[in-house]
């Protein structure tokens, strides 16, 4: 299944683009066929080298004890890293993995609930349904952020929690059309067998669906947990004590410092990337499992 | 679906009975509605009520503080009129059209070539590029923000990598360089959006032109670009949209200056809303916002709804 949201695409991807649709022509263009494999190469490494150049200073600045804006060769040092995983910098980046865990976990029940409902059963108005849902997933309505300010001053709710719901609003239509495309693969016979011996639908759900269903909710979990952990406008607008504001919000204070500690800078961004790029290797695993679904209702 | 009709050889309906009502379609459940229920409830507290309350609060005069942030009255149009003759929203306008065209050919190029280029390569470049590309699309906002200001600020790994150290990327083509580091951060996806699509094209088709001496730039333009088109016409409008609501990235870097040379909606919205102070006005620019999104989410809804 090719969708064209980003988090169906694995690093896999990358390393299955083996198969070679032009086939080399005839031995007597191998030199011809030689230069153009050079060249082929040359241009891909020229593109890599310029891809990977802005996050040379990351790097390098976050090993390097003497840190500055520049790219120079690093006077290595873990101090930077020693620094940042303390004090109010770690209690920030525990207040992202709060609010990260909270907002997927309620995108994440809520959409399964709605997927397997939209998946399966006779809905009144369900095409429109569908429609919203697909809209909203692809309008992003973090760009609702002022309206949604004004509304939760007015209650009080201008803290994490509250945060957290409406950041989980932004990722779950997207997470119910991932989560019912791979219900509707489930296939109906099983929970046909579950119906006739008198199971519950919270029954089926939790013994039929989910397990059989678990690559495409884990891999809309993981959606949603990434786009609340990075996501920047919403809390810093959003949240207003400052004991509960998330790591993107450390990393922009930190620029607005008097002196800036380049080194911490690098190193702290650095490691707010880690989950993010464990959870990319994690998805893009359950994605080859996702495609042995049909093996279900053998025997 | 609904449970099937269980057959009692004792007490069951008779077969005339079970002609009168109809069988073969499975009836509503109310407990549809119930598994429905919290996550459209979160959707509609959440987006629609403050997408109605945005068209509202674009036509008030409610501010963030002084005596107008708690009583605000409706102005009509006042906030339109202002809006028509505001050039700082003009020129932010025009310079969020520039930043979302700029960003969505770029990444669609470079994500194409990218993708067919790694398709013939050798497994250990398709693994580092590749990974690279991969990398620098993962990346959170915030820090690529950062890393990129590092990057093309005086000093930076641009200007030394090109031998000239102090030159100021940044401050002298502020609006490309946020455009480059936008095409940077979304170029991975629609390589490998892209890649999947090109792996689906049937070999036959491509090795039937080159027998028939179809020249590489007719191969892409006859079949390979009429196959790659949904996919394309897909990554345009995602990253169309990702870029009209790309806030942290320039915010990190530029904070839409310096002036307003970067100063794209989300930014404007955001300064006029928390920074002057003018939360209606800040709102109302949002709402051009949500107008542009909207365009663009039709068109999405289109070419998705189709796989449904």
């Amino acid at each position: 299944m090719s969708d064209v949201h980003g988090m169906l695409m694995s690093a896999d991807d990358v390393a299955e683009m083996t198969s070679d649709p032009v086939m080399p022509p005839a031995n007597r263009e191998t030199q011809r066929t030689k230069v153009r494999s050079a060249t082929l190469h040359l241009v891909l490494g020229a593109l890599g080298v310029i891809f990977l150049a802005p996050m040379l200073w990351l790097f390098l600045a976050s090993i390097d004890k003497n840190a500055s804006w520049g790219v120079e060769w690093p006077h290595f040092s873990l101090i930077n890293f020693k620094h940042v995983l303390t004090g109010s910098l770690l209690h920030s980046l525990w207040n992202s993995v709060v609010l990260a865990v909270i907002s997927t976990a309620i995108a994440s029940i809520t959409g399964v609930f709605a997927a397997y409902s939209l998946s399966r059963r006779r809905i009144p108005f369900k095409g429109p349904l569908l429609l919203f849902i697909i809209f909203s997933s692809g309008v992003p309505l973090a760009i609702m952020v002022i309206p949604v300010y004004e509304i939760f001053s007015r209650f009080g709710f201008l803290s994490i929690l509250p945060t957290a719901v409406f950041l989980s609003v932004t990722s779950l239509p997207f997470e119910v059309y991932l989560m019912k495309n791979f219900i509707d693969a489930v296939p109906i016979d099983l929970e046909e067998a579950a119906r006739m011996e008198r199971a519950s639908t919270f029954q089926v759900l939790r013994r039929v669906v989910i397990p059989l269903a678990m690559p495409g909710i884990a891999a809309a979990s993981i959606f949603g947990f990434v786009n609340a952990w990075g996501s920047f406008i919403v809390p810093l607008i959003l949240i207003s004590p400052a004991n509960q504001q998330p790591a993107p919000i450390a990393i922009y204070t930190f620029l607005t410092l008097p002196k800036a500690e380049f080194g911490n800078i690098a190193a702290y961004s650095l490691v707010f990337c880690v989950p993010v790029f464990i959870l990319y290797a994690v998805s893009s695993r359950l994605f080859r499992e996702g495609f042995v679904l049909g093996g279900g209702v053998k025997g | 679906m609904a449970s099937l009709p269980v057959m009692d050889t004792v007490t069951g309906p008779s077969m005339s009975e079970l002609w009168k009502t109809r069988h073969d379609k499975s009836r509503y459940q109310w407990s549809s509605l119930g598994l429905l229920t919290p996550a459209f409830a979160l959707l509609v507290l959440l987006f629609l009520v403050p997408m109605g309350f945005a068209v509202y609060l674009g036509l008030t005069n409610l501010t963030l503080v002084g005596p107008t942030a708690i009583h605000s009255a409706f102005t009509g149009m006042a906030n339109l009129e202002r809006l028509k003759s505001d050039t700082t929203f003009w020129s932010s306008l025009w310079a969020t059209g520039i930043f979302i065209v700029g960003s969505v050919v770029g990444v669609v190029v470079v994500g194409y070539v990218l993708a067919s280029l790694l398709m013939r390569a050798r497994p250990w470049m398709r693994m580092i590029v590749g990974g690279v590309v991969v990398v620098a699309w993962m990346m959170p906002a915030v820090t690529a923000g950062m890393t990129w200001y590092a990057s093309t600020t005086g000093g930076g790994a641009f200007s030394t990598l090109l031998g000239i150290p102090n030159t100021n990327f940044l401050d002298n083509d502020p609006l490309l360089v946020v455009t480059l580091a936008s095409i940077w951060s979304m170029t991975g996806f629609s390589m490998l959006v892209m890649g999947a699509a090109l792996r689906n094209i049937p070999s036959e088709a491509i090795e039937a032109a080159t027998v028939e001496n179809a020249s590489s730039w007719q191969r892409f333009r006859m079949i390979i670009l009429p196959l790659l088109r949904p996919t394309m016409t897909a990554v345009v409008l995602l990253t169309g949209l990702l870029a009209l609501a790309n806030f942290s990235l320039i915010y990190i870097m530029t904070q839409g200056g310096p002036g307003n040379a970067t100063n794209i909606l989300p930014l404007y919205s955001y300064q006029q809303a928390f920074t002057y102070n003018n939360l209606a006005y800040g709102a109302l620019i949002g709402n051009v916002m949500v107008v542009i999104a909207t365009v663009f989410g039709v068109f999405y809804v289109r070419i998705t709804a189709r796989r449904l």
